[in-house]
Protein backbone atom coordinates (compact mmCIF):
# COMPACT_ATOMS: atom_id res chain seq x y z
CA UNK A 1 0.00 0.00 0.00
CA UNK A 2 1.44 3.30 -1.03
CA UNK A 3 0.95 6.51 0.90
CA UNK A 4 -0.38 9.56 -0.93
CA UNK A 5 2.27 12.01 -2.10
CA UNK A 6 3.24 14.43 0.59
CA UNK A 7 5.33 16.98 -1.31
CA UNK A 8 4.97 20.58 -0.16
CA UNK A 9 6.13 23.78 -1.74
CA UNK A 10 7.73 25.82 1.00
CA UNK A 11 7.60 29.58 0.97
CA UNK A 12 11.25 30.40 1.40
CA UNK A 13 10.59 34.09 1.46
CA UNK A 14 11.91 35.01 -1.95
CA UNK A 15 11.29 38.66 -2.66
CA UNK A 16 11.41 40.66 -5.81
CA UNK A 17 13.73 43.57 -6.09
CA UNK A 18 11.60 46.70 -5.87
CA UNK A 19 14.35 49.28 -5.68
CA UNK A 20 15.54 51.64 -8.35
CA UNK A 21 17.13 49.92 -11.33
CA UNK A 22 20.21 51.92 -12.22
CA UNK A 23 20.83 52.60 -15.86
CA UNK A 24 23.29 51.34 -18.42
CA UNK A 25 25.23 54.55 -17.98
CA UNK A 26 25.60 53.91 -14.26
CA UNK A 27 27.01 50.44 -14.89
CA UNK A 28 29.47 51.79 -17.45
CA UNK A 29 30.58 54.56 -15.09
CA UNK A 30 31.05 52.08 -12.25
CA UNK A 31 33.15 49.83 -14.47
CA UNK A 32 35.26 52.77 -15.67
CA UNK A 33 35.85 53.98 -12.12
CA UNK A 34 36.75 50.50 -10.90
CA UNK A 35 39.13 50.06 -13.84
CA UNK A 36 40.74 53.43 -13.16
CA UNK A 37 41.34 52.48 -9.53
CA UNK A 38 42.68 49.13 -10.65
CA UNK A 39 45.19 50.70 -13.05
CA UNK A 40 46.88 52.33 -10.06
CA UNK A 41 46.54 49.17 -7.98
CA UNK A 42 43.90 50.64 -5.66
CA UNK A 43 41.64 47.91 -4.36
CA UNK A 44 44.22 45.30 -5.36
CA UNK A 45 47.12 43.70 -3.51
CA UNK A 46 50.00 45.77 -2.18
CA UNK A 47 52.33 44.15 -4.69
CA UNK A 48 50.31 45.40 -7.64
CA UNK A 49 50.56 48.98 -6.33
CA UNK A 50 54.37 48.98 -6.55
CA UNK A 51 54.80 49.42 -10.29
CA UNK A 52 52.14 52.10 -10.96
CA UNK A 53 53.16 54.18 -7.96
CA UNK A 54 56.85 53.85 -8.75
CA UNK A 55 56.18 55.04 -12.31
CA UNK A 56 54.00 57.91 -11.06
CA UNK A 57 56.82 58.95 -8.72
CA UNK A 58 59.34 58.90 -11.58
CA UNK A 59 56.96 61.03 -13.64
CA UNK A 60 56.83 63.60 -10.83
CA UNK A 61 60.59 63.71 -10.35
CA UNK A 62 61.45 66.20 -13.14
CA UNK A 63 58.59 68.46 -12.00
CA UNK A 64 59.95 68.56 -8.45
CA UNK A 65 63.48 69.20 -9.71
CA UNK A 66 62.13 71.91 -12.02
CA UNK A 67 60.38 73.69 -9.14
CA UNK A 68 63.55 73.52 -7.06
CA UNK A 69 65.56 74.97 -9.94
CA UNK A 70 62.96 77.72 -10.40
CA UNK A 71 63.06 78.63 -6.72
CA UNK A 72 66.85 78.57 -6.36
CA UNK A 73 68.17 79.68 -9.74
CA UNK A 74 65.16 81.67 -10.98
CA UNK A 75 65.23 79.71 -14.23
CA UNK A 76 62.78 77.45 -15.96
CA UNK A 77 64.24 73.94 -16.17
CA UNK A 78 61.67 71.78 -17.97
CA UNK A 79 59.28 73.16 -20.57
CA UNK A 80 55.61 72.21 -20.58
CA UNK A 81 55.15 70.90 -24.10
CA UNK A 82 58.27 68.72 -24.06
CA UNK A 83 57.40 66.92 -20.82
CA UNK A 84 55.61 63.93 -22.34
CA UNK A 85 58.19 63.40 -25.09
CA UNK A 86 61.08 63.63 -22.63
CA UNK A 87 59.44 61.11 -20.34
CA UNK A 88 58.29 58.83 -23.16
CA UNK A 89 60.11 55.72 -21.94
CA UNK A 90 58.38 56.00 -18.56
CA UNK A 91 54.97 56.57 -20.12
CA UNK A 92 55.47 53.63 -22.48
CA UNK A 93 56.48 51.44 -19.55
CA UNK A 94 53.32 52.45 -17.67
CA UNK A 95 51.19 51.75 -20.72
CA UNK A 96 52.81 48.36 -21.25
CA UNK A 97 52.64 47.37 -17.59
CA UNK A 98 49.07 48.45 -16.92
CA UNK A 99 47.02 48.10 -20.10
CA UNK A 100 47.11 44.28 -20.04
CA UNK A 101 45.65 44.43 -16.53
CA UNK A 102 42.55 46.13 -17.93
CA UNK A 103 41.84 43.59 -20.63
CA UNK A 104 43.68 40.32 -19.96
CA UNK A 105 42.03 38.90 -16.80
CA UNK A 106 38.46 39.23 -18.10
CA UNK A 107 39.42 37.55 -21.37
CA UNK A 108 41.50 34.87 -19.69
CA UNK A 109 38.84 33.80 -17.18
CA UNK A 110 36.06 34.22 -19.77
CA UNK A 111 33.89 36.40 -17.56
CA UNK A 112 32.77 38.73 -20.32
CA UNK A 113 29.25 37.14 -20.47
CA UNK A 114 28.82 38.05 -16.80
CA UNK A 115 29.35 41.72 -17.58
CA UNK A 116 27.11 41.51 -20.63
CA UNK A 117 24.25 39.92 -18.69
CA UNK A 118 23.88 43.39 -17.13
CA UNK A 119 22.53 46.39 -19.04
CA UNK A 120 26.11 46.87 -20.22
CA UNK A 121 26.76 46.46 -23.96
CA UNK A 122 30.07 45.50 -25.59
CA UNK A 123 30.52 49.10 -26.64
CA UNK A 124 30.03 50.31 -23.04
CA UNK A 125 32.54 47.79 -21.74
CA UNK A 126 35.19 48.79 -24.27
CA UNK A 127 34.45 52.49 -23.76
CA UNK A 128 34.69 52.15 -19.96
CA UNK A 129 38.09 50.43 -20.16
CA UNK A 130 39.33 52.95 -22.71
CA UNK A 131 38.17 55.98 -20.70
CA UNK A 132 39.78 54.55 -17.56
CA UNK A 133 43.16 54.20 -19.26
CA UNK A 134 42.88 57.62 -20.90
CA UNK A 135 42.18 59.26 -17.54
CA UNK A 136 45.04 57.34 -15.90
CA UNK A 137 47.53 58.41 -18.56
CA UNK A 138 46.23 61.97 -18.52
CA UNK A 139 46.69 62.18 -14.75
CA UNK A 140 50.21 60.85 -15.12
CA UNK A 141 51.07 63.80 -17.38
CA UNK A 142 48.73 66.48 -16.02
CA UNK A 143 49.75 66.29 -12.36
CA UNK A 144 53.45 67.09 -12.92
CA UNK A 145 52.56 69.78 -15.49
CA UNK A 146 50.17 71.41 -13.05
CA UNK A 147 52.78 71.21 -10.31
CA UNK A 148 55.28 73.06 -12.49
CA UNK A 149 52.59 75.62 -13.36
CA UNK A 150 51.74 76.24 -9.71
CA UNK A 151 55.46 76.49 -8.99
CA UNK A 152 55.85 79.03 -11.76
CA UNK A 153 52.94 81.06 -10.40
CA UNK A 154 54.37 81.10 -6.89
CA UNK A 155 58.02 81.67 -7.74
CA UNK A 156 58.43 85.11 -9.24
CA UNK A 157 60.51 84.60 -12.35
CA UNK A 158 61.73 87.48 -14.46
CA UNK A 159 60.10 85.98 -17.55
CA UNK A 160 56.29 86.25 -17.73
CA UNK A 161 54.27 83.21 -16.67
CA UNK A 162 53.60 80.94 -19.65
CA UNK A 163 49.84 80.53 -19.28
CA UNK A 164 49.30 79.66 -22.93
CA UNK A 165 52.02 77.04 -22.95
CA UNK A 166 50.58 75.35 -19.87
CA UNK A 167 47.09 75.15 -21.29
CA UNK A 168 48.24 73.95 -24.71
CA UNK A 169 50.38 71.27 -23.06
CA UNK A 170 47.33 70.13 -21.11
CA UNK A 171 45.48 69.86 -24.42
CA UNK A 172 48.44 67.94 -25.78
CA UNK A 173 48.30 65.63 -22.76
CA UNK A 174 44.71 64.72 -23.68
CA UNK A 175 45.81 63.80 -27.21
CA UNK A 176 48.78 61.82 -25.87
CA UNK A 177 46.49 59.94 -23.49
CA UNK A 178 43.92 59.10 -26.18
CA UNK A 179 46.50 57.89 -28.72
CA UNK A 180 48.55 55.85 -26.23
CA UNK A 181 45.50 54.30 -24.58
CA UNK A 182 43.94 53.20 -27.86
CA UNK A 183 47.19 51.62 -29.11
CA UNK A 184 47.97 49.98 -25.76
CA UNK A 185 44.51 48.48 -25.26
CA UNK A 186 44.25 47.25 -28.85
CA UNK A 187 47.62 45.46 -28.65
CA UNK A 188 47.04 44.07 -25.17
CA UNK A 189 43.55 42.76 -25.99
CA UNK A 190 44.87 40.28 -28.53
CA UNK A 191 46.31 38.00 -25.89
CA UNK A 192 44.69 36.77 -22.69
CA UNK A 193 48.11 36.40 -21.07
CA UNK A 194 49.39 39.37 -19.09
CA UNK A 195 53.10 38.77 -19.69
CA UNK A 196 52.62 38.45 -23.42
CA UNK A 197 50.45 41.58 -23.45
CA UNK A 198 53.18 43.57 -21.69
CA UNK A 199 55.74 42.23 -24.15
CA UNK A 200 53.71 43.11 -27.23
CA UNK A 201 52.97 46.68 -26.12
CA UNK A 202 56.59 47.36 -25.22
CA UNK A 203 57.80 45.63 -28.38
CA UNK A 204 55.59 47.96 -30.42
CA UNK A 205 56.99 51.01 -28.64
CA UNK A 206 60.64 49.99 -28.84
CA UNK A 207 60.23 49.01 -32.48
CA UNK A 208 58.72 52.35 -33.49
CA UNK A 209 61.30 54.19 -31.37
CA UNK A 210 64.24 52.48 -33.08
CA UNK A 211 62.73 52.55 -36.57
CA UNK A 212 61.97 56.28 -36.40
CA UNK A 213 65.47 56.99 -35.05
CA UNK A 214 67.20 54.95 -37.78
CA UNK A 215 65.17 56.38 -40.66
CA UNK A 216 65.41 59.93 -39.31
CA UNK A 217 69.19 59.66 -38.89
CA UNK A 218 69.84 58.09 -42.28
CA UNK A 219 67.49 60.36 -44.24
CA UNK A 220 68.82 63.49 -42.51
CA UNK A 221 72.41 62.55 -43.29
CA UNK A 222 71.44 62.14 -46.94
CA UNK A 223 69.86 65.59 -46.98
CA UNK A 224 66.29 64.37 -47.53
CA UNK A 225 64.87 66.58 -44.78
CA UNK A 226 61.13 66.37 -45.63
CA UNK A 227 61.21 62.57 -45.80
CA UNK A 228 63.18 62.46 -42.55
CA UNK A 229 60.59 64.63 -40.83
CA UNK A 230 57.83 62.30 -41.96
CA UNK A 231 59.72 59.19 -40.88
CA UNK A 232 60.17 60.38 -37.30
CA UNK A 233 56.38 60.31 -36.97
CA UNK A 234 56.64 56.50 -36.79
CA UNK A 235 57.15 56.99 -33.08
CA UNK A 236 53.70 57.73 -31.59
CA UNK A 237 55.18 60.24 -29.16
CA UNK A 238 56.64 62.34 -31.95
CA UNK A 239 53.42 61.93 -33.93
CA UNK A 240 51.40 63.49 -31.13
CA UNK A 241 54.09 66.11 -30.57
CA UNK A 242 53.76 67.05 -34.25
CA UNK A 243 50.00 67.44 -33.81
CA UNK A 244 50.66 69.54 -30.73
CA UNK A 245 53.11 71.74 -32.61
CA UNK A 246 50.79 72.25 -35.58
CA UNK A 247 47.69 72.73 -33.48
CA UNK A 248 48.89 74.84 -30.55
CA UNK A 249 52.10 76.28 -31.98
CA UNK A 250 54.37 74.84 -29.28
CA UNK A 251 58.09 74.28 -29.75
CA UNK A 252 58.99 71.02 -31.53
CA UNK A 253 60.82 68.64 -29.19
CA UNK A 254 62.88 66.83 -31.81
CA UNK A 255 64.86 70.00 -32.59
CA UNK A 256 64.22 69.77 -36.34
CA UNK A 257 60.52 70.43 -36.70
CA UNK A 258 57.75 68.32 -38.16
CA UNK A 259 55.87 68.23 -41.45
CA UNK A 260 53.48 71.21 -41.38
CA UNK A 261 49.78 71.11 -42.08
CA UNK A 262 47.08 68.65 -41.16
CA UNK A 263 48.96 65.48 -42.19
CA UNK A 264 50.11 64.44 -38.71
CA UNK A 265 46.67 65.12 -37.24
CA UNK A 266 45.04 63.00 -39.95
CA UNK A 267 47.47 60.14 -39.27
CA UNK A 268 46.76 60.42 -35.56
CA UNK A 269 43.01 60.22 -36.11
CA UNK A 270 43.47 57.25 -38.41
CA UNK A 271 45.66 55.42 -35.87
CA UNK A 272 43.15 55.99 -33.06
CA UNK A 273 40.22 54.93 -35.24
CA UNK A 274 42.00 51.77 -36.41
CA UNK A 275 43.05 50.81 -32.88
CA UNK A 276 39.62 51.39 -31.37
CA UNK A 277 37.94 49.57 -34.26
CA UNK A 278 40.22 46.57 -33.75
CA UNK A 279 39.53 46.65 -30.01
CA UNK A 280 35.77 46.72 -30.55
CA UNK A 281 35.86 43.87 -33.09
CA UNK A 282 38.04 41.82 -30.72
CA UNK A 283 35.51 42.21 -27.94
CA UNK A 284 32.50 41.54 -30.14
CA UNK A 285 34.14 38.26 -31.08
CA UNK A 286 35.09 37.47 -27.47
CA UNK A 287 31.56 38.23 -26.28
CA UNK A 288 29.98 35.81 -28.72
CA UNK A 289 32.32 32.92 -27.95
CA UNK B 1 69.63 18.52 -20.10
CA UNK B 2 66.35 16.71 -20.24
CA UNK B 3 65.12 16.12 -23.82
CA UNK B 4 61.47 15.75 -22.85
CA UNK B 5 61.39 19.04 -20.97
CA UNK B 6 63.23 20.66 -23.86
CA UNK B 7 60.74 19.40 -26.46
CA UNK B 8 57.76 20.52 -24.38
CA UNK B 9 59.31 23.96 -23.95
CA UNK B 10 60.03 24.25 -27.67
CA UNK B 11 56.43 23.37 -28.44
CA UNK B 12 55.13 25.95 -25.96
CA UNK B 13 57.41 28.62 -27.39
CA UNK B 14 56.86 27.99 -31.08
CA UNK B 15 53.31 26.70 -31.10
CA UNK B 16 51.56 29.72 -29.65
CA UNK B 17 51.23 33.34 -30.64
CA UNK B 18 54.66 33.95 -29.15
CA UNK B 19 56.28 32.77 -32.36
CA UNK B 20 54.75 35.77 -34.14
CA UNK B 21 56.49 38.12 -31.72
CA UNK B 22 59.68 36.10 -32.12
CA UNK B 23 59.47 36.13 -35.91
CA UNK B 24 58.00 39.62 -36.47
CA UNK B 25 60.91 41.55 -34.98
CA UNK B 26 63.68 39.90 -37.04
CA UNK B 27 61.52 40.24 -40.15
CA UNK B 28 61.13 43.94 -39.42
CA UNK B 29 64.90 44.24 -39.11
CA UNK B 30 65.37 42.62 -42.51
CA UNK B 31 62.64 44.77 -44.03
CA UNK B 32 64.31 47.93 -42.78
CA UNK B 33 67.68 46.76 -44.11
CA UNK B 34 66.10 46.19 -47.53
CA UNK B 35 64.37 49.59 -47.43
CA UNK B 36 67.60 51.37 -46.54
CA UNK B 37 69.40 49.53 -49.31
CA UNK B 38 66.73 50.47 -51.85
CA UNK B 39 66.85 54.13 -50.84
CA UNK B 40 70.60 54.12 -51.26
CA UNK B 41 71.68 54.25 -47.64
CA UNK B 42 73.94 51.23 -47.97
CA UNK B 43 77.09 52.72 -46.50
CA UNK B 44 79.12 51.67 -43.52
CA UNK B 45 77.88 54.27 -41.04
CA UNK B 46 74.24 53.41 -41.82
CA UNK B 47 74.94 49.74 -41.26
CA UNK B 48 76.62 50.44 -37.93
CA UNK B 49 73.73 52.71 -36.85
CA UNK B 50 71.16 50.11 -37.84
CA UNK B 51 73.03 47.38 -36.00
CA UNK B 52 73.57 49.48 -32.88
CA UNK B 53 70.11 50.98 -32.44
CA UNK B 54 68.04 48.25 -33.99
CA UNK B 55 69.74 44.86 -33.81
CA UNK B 56 71.44 45.34 -30.44
CA UNK B 57 69.37 48.16 -28.96
CA UNK B 58 65.88 46.87 -29.75
CA UNK B 59 65.59 43.38 -31.19
CA UNK B 60 68.10 41.75 -28.86
CA UNK B 61 66.60 42.79 -25.50
CA UNK B 62 63.04 42.23 -26.74
CA UNK B 63 63.77 38.75 -28.03
CA UNK B 64 65.74 38.02 -24.86
CA UNK B 65 62.70 39.09 -22.89
CA UNK B 66 60.25 37.00 -24.88
CA UNK B 67 62.46 33.92 -25.02
CA UNK B 68 64.03 34.22 -21.56
CA UNK B 69 60.87 34.82 -19.58
CA UNK B 70 58.66 32.90 -21.99
CA UNK B 71 60.27 29.52 -21.32
CA UNK B 72 59.30 29.55 -17.65
CA UNK B 73 57.20 32.53 -16.52
CA UNK B 74 53.84 31.45 -18.05
CA UNK B 75 54.15 28.05 -16.39
CA UNK B 76 54.76 29.67 -13.02
CA UNK B 77 51.95 32.16 -13.62
CA UNK B 78 49.26 29.59 -14.28
CA UNK B 79 50.67 27.04 -11.87
CA UNK B 80 51.34 24.22 -14.34
CA UNK B 81 55.00 24.26 -13.32
CA UNK B 82 53.91 22.10 -10.38
CA UNK B 83 53.50 19.12 -12.72
CA UNK B 84 57.06 19.59 -13.87
CA UNK B 85 58.45 20.13 -10.37
CA UNK B 86 56.80 16.99 -9.03
CA UNK B 87 58.71 14.80 -11.48
CA UNK B 88 62.00 13.24 -10.43
CA UNK B 89 64.08 15.74 -12.37
CA UNK B 90 66.57 17.95 -10.59
CA UNK B 91 65.45 21.55 -10.52
CA UNK B 92 68.83 22.88 -11.66
CA UNK B 93 68.46 20.44 -14.59
CA UNK B 94 65.07 21.93 -15.43
CA UNK B 95 66.52 25.44 -15.36
CA UNK B 96 69.52 24.41 -17.43
CA UNK B 97 67.24 22.80 -20.03
CA UNK B 98 65.03 25.88 -20.19
CA UNK B 99 68.15 28.04 -20.53
CA UNK B 100 69.45 25.95 -23.44
CA UNK B 101 66.06 26.26 -25.17
CA UNK B 102 65.95 30.03 -24.67
CA UNK B 103 69.57 30.44 -25.81
CA UNK B 104 69.01 28.36 -28.94
CA UNK B 105 65.91 30.40 -29.80
CA UNK B 106 67.96 33.56 -29.37
CA UNK B 107 70.59 32.21 -31.71
CA UNK B 108 68.03 31.28 -34.35
CA UNK B 109 65.88 34.41 -34.18
CA UNK B 110 68.47 37.12 -33.54
CA UNK B 111 71.89 36.03 -34.82
CA UNK B 112 70.79 34.92 -38.29
CA UNK B 113 68.67 38.03 -39.03
CA UNK B 114 71.40 40.32 -37.66
CA UNK B 115 73.99 38.79 -39.97
CA UNK B 116 71.60 38.86 -42.93
CA UNK B 117 70.58 42.48 -42.35
CA UNK B 118 74.18 43.67 -42.16
CA UNK B 119 75.10 41.54 -45.17
CA UNK B 120 72.19 42.99 -47.18
CA UNK B 121 73.40 46.50 -46.45
CA UNK B 122 77.15 46.29 -46.97
CA UNK B 123 78.13 42.70 -47.63
CA UNK B 124 81.12 41.54 -45.63
CA UNK B 125 82.78 44.95 -45.59
CA UNK B 126 84.88 45.77 -42.50
CA UNK B 127 83.71 42.62 -40.76
CA UNK B 128 80.58 44.36 -39.53
CA UNK B 129 78.21 41.50 -40.31
CA UNK B 130 80.34 38.85 -38.59
CA UNK B 131 81.26 41.12 -35.71
CA UNK B 132 77.69 42.00 -34.84
CA UNK B 133 76.49 38.43 -35.37
CA UNK B 134 79.04 37.17 -32.84
CA UNK B 135 78.26 40.02 -30.43
CA UNK B 136 74.53 39.33 -30.69
CA UNK B 137 75.09 35.60 -30.19
CA UNK B 138 76.91 35.93 -26.88
CA UNK B 139 74.83 38.84 -25.63
CA UNK B 140 71.71 36.87 -26.55
CA UNK B 141 72.87 33.96 -24.41
CA UNK B 142 73.54 36.34 -21.51
CA UNK B 143 70.12 37.98 -21.94
CA UNK B 144 68.41 34.58 -22.02
CA UNK B 145 70.07 33.62 -18.72
CA UNK B 146 69.33 36.93 -16.99
CA UNK B 147 65.70 37.10 -18.06
CA UNK B 148 65.19 33.44 -17.18
CA UNK B 149 66.37 34.32 -13.67
CA UNK B 150 64.03 37.33 -13.56
CA UNK B 151 61.18 35.06 -14.69
CA UNK B 152 61.82 32.78 -11.71
CA UNK B 153 62.32 35.64 -9.25
CA UNK B 154 59.21 37.72 -9.90
CA UNK B 155 55.76 37.55 -11.43
CA UNK B 156 56.30 40.90 -13.09
CA UNK B 157 59.22 39.51 -15.05
CA UNK B 158 58.43 41.29 -18.29
CA UNK B 159 58.03 44.69 -16.65
CA UNK B 160 61.24 44.30 -14.65
CA UNK B 161 63.15 43.10 -17.71
CA UNK B 162 61.87 45.94 -19.86
CA UNK B 163 62.79 48.45 -17.16
CA UNK B 164 66.34 47.14 -17.24
CA UNK B 165 66.59 47.27 -21.02
CA UNK B 166 64.73 50.54 -21.55
CA UNK B 167 65.53 52.62 -18.47
CA UNK B 168 68.94 51.34 -17.35
CA UNK B 169 70.56 50.42 -20.65
CA UNK B 170 68.65 52.91 -22.79
CA UNK B 171 68.03 56.06 -20.78
CA UNK B 172 70.51 56.01 -17.89
CA UNK B 173 73.25 54.43 -20.01
CA UNK B 174 72.82 57.33 -22.42
CA UNK B 175 73.77 59.92 -19.78
CA UNK B 176 75.88 58.08 -17.22
CA UNK B 177 78.99 56.46 -18.69
CA UNK B 178 79.46 54.22 -15.63
CA UNK B 179 76.07 52.58 -16.20
CA UNK B 180 77.27 51.30 -19.57
CA UNK B 181 79.69 48.95 -17.84
CA UNK B 182 76.76 46.97 -16.49
CA UNK B 183 74.95 46.77 -19.80
CA UNK B 184 74.70 43.58 -21.82
CA UNK B 185 74.16 45.63 -24.98
CA UNK B 186 77.50 47.38 -24.46
CA UNK B 187 79.24 44.04 -23.99
CA UNK B 188 77.79 42.93 -27.31
CA UNK B 189 79.18 46.07 -28.95
CA UNK B 190 82.62 45.45 -27.45
CA UNK B 191 82.63 41.99 -29.01
CA UNK B 192 81.46 43.38 -32.35
CA UNK B 193 84.13 46.07 -32.22
CA UNK B 194 86.82 43.49 -31.66
CA UNK B 195 85.92 41.61 -34.84
CA UNK B 196 85.18 44.59 -37.05
CA UNK B 197 87.58 47.20 -38.35
CA UNK B 198 84.90 49.85 -38.92
CA UNK B 199 85.88 53.34 -37.70
CA UNK B 200 82.19 54.19 -37.11
CA UNK B 201 81.90 51.70 -34.27
CA UNK B 202 83.15 53.03 -30.97
CA UNK B 203 82.70 51.23 -27.69
CA UNK B 204 83.09 52.33 -24.10
CA UNK B 205 83.62 49.01 -22.38
CA UNK B 206 86.92 47.19 -22.71
CA UNK B 207 86.82 43.64 -24.01
CA UNK B 208 88.85 42.49 -21.01
CA UNK B 209 85.90 43.55 -18.85
CA UNK B 210 83.06 42.56 -21.17
CA UNK B 211 83.97 38.91 -21.74
CA UNK B 212 84.47 37.90 -18.09
CA UNK B 213 81.38 39.92 -17.11
CA UNK B 214 79.30 38.12 -19.72
CA UNK B 215 80.50 34.69 -18.59
CA UNK B 216 79.99 35.47 -14.90
CA UNK B 217 76.52 36.92 -15.47
CA UNK B 218 75.38 33.99 -17.62
CA UNK B 219 76.69 31.24 -15.36
CA UNK B 220 75.68 33.07 -12.21
CA UNK B 221 72.14 33.71 -13.43
CA UNK B 222 71.59 30.07 -14.43
CA UNK B 223 72.92 28.76 -11.11
CA UNK B 224 70.93 31.27 -9.08
CA UNK B 225 67.77 30.47 -11.01
CA UNK B 226 68.32 26.78 -10.35
CA UNK B 227 68.77 27.39 -6.63
CA UNK B 228 65.76 29.69 -6.59
CA UNK B 229 63.55 27.08 -8.27
CA UNK B 230 64.41 24.58 -5.53
CA UNK B 231 62.62 26.76 -3.04
CA UNK B 232 59.89 28.12 -5.29
CA UNK B 233 56.62 28.83 -3.53
CA UNK B 234 53.50 28.94 -5.64
CA UNK B 235 51.23 31.75 -4.57
CA UNK B 236 47.80 32.37 -5.98
CA UNK B 237 46.96 34.89 -8.62
CA UNK B 238 46.26 38.34 -7.26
Amino acid sequence: MSSPPTGVIHDIGYRHYDGVRLSRGYAATALALNSLRGVFGLGRTARSKIIPFLIAAVMLLPAVVSIAVMALLKQQAVGYSEYAVTMQAVLALFLAAQSPYLVAPDLRFRVLPLYLSRPLKVLDYVAAKFVALVIALFLLMAVPLTLIYIGELLVELETPVKHAEYFSSMGGAVIFAVVLASIGLALASFTPRRGLGVASVIAFYMFTLAASAVFFGVLMSEGQDPAAKWSILLNPFFLVDAVQVNLFGTEPTNGEGYPPGLGPAAITLLVVALALGALFLRYRKAASS
Amino acid sequence: MNPVVASITYRAMLGRKRIWLLAALPLALLAIAVLLRVFGGGDESTAVTLMQTFAIGTILPLLGLIAGTGVIAPEIEDGTIIHLLSKPIGRPTIIFTKFVVAASLMAAFSVVPTFLAAYLLIGTEAGIATGFAVGVLFAGIAYAAVFLLVGVLTKHAVVVGVSYALIWEGAIGGYVPGARKLSIQQWAQSLADQLSSSPFLKTDVALSFAVPAMVIVTVGAVIWAGQRLRGLSLTGDE
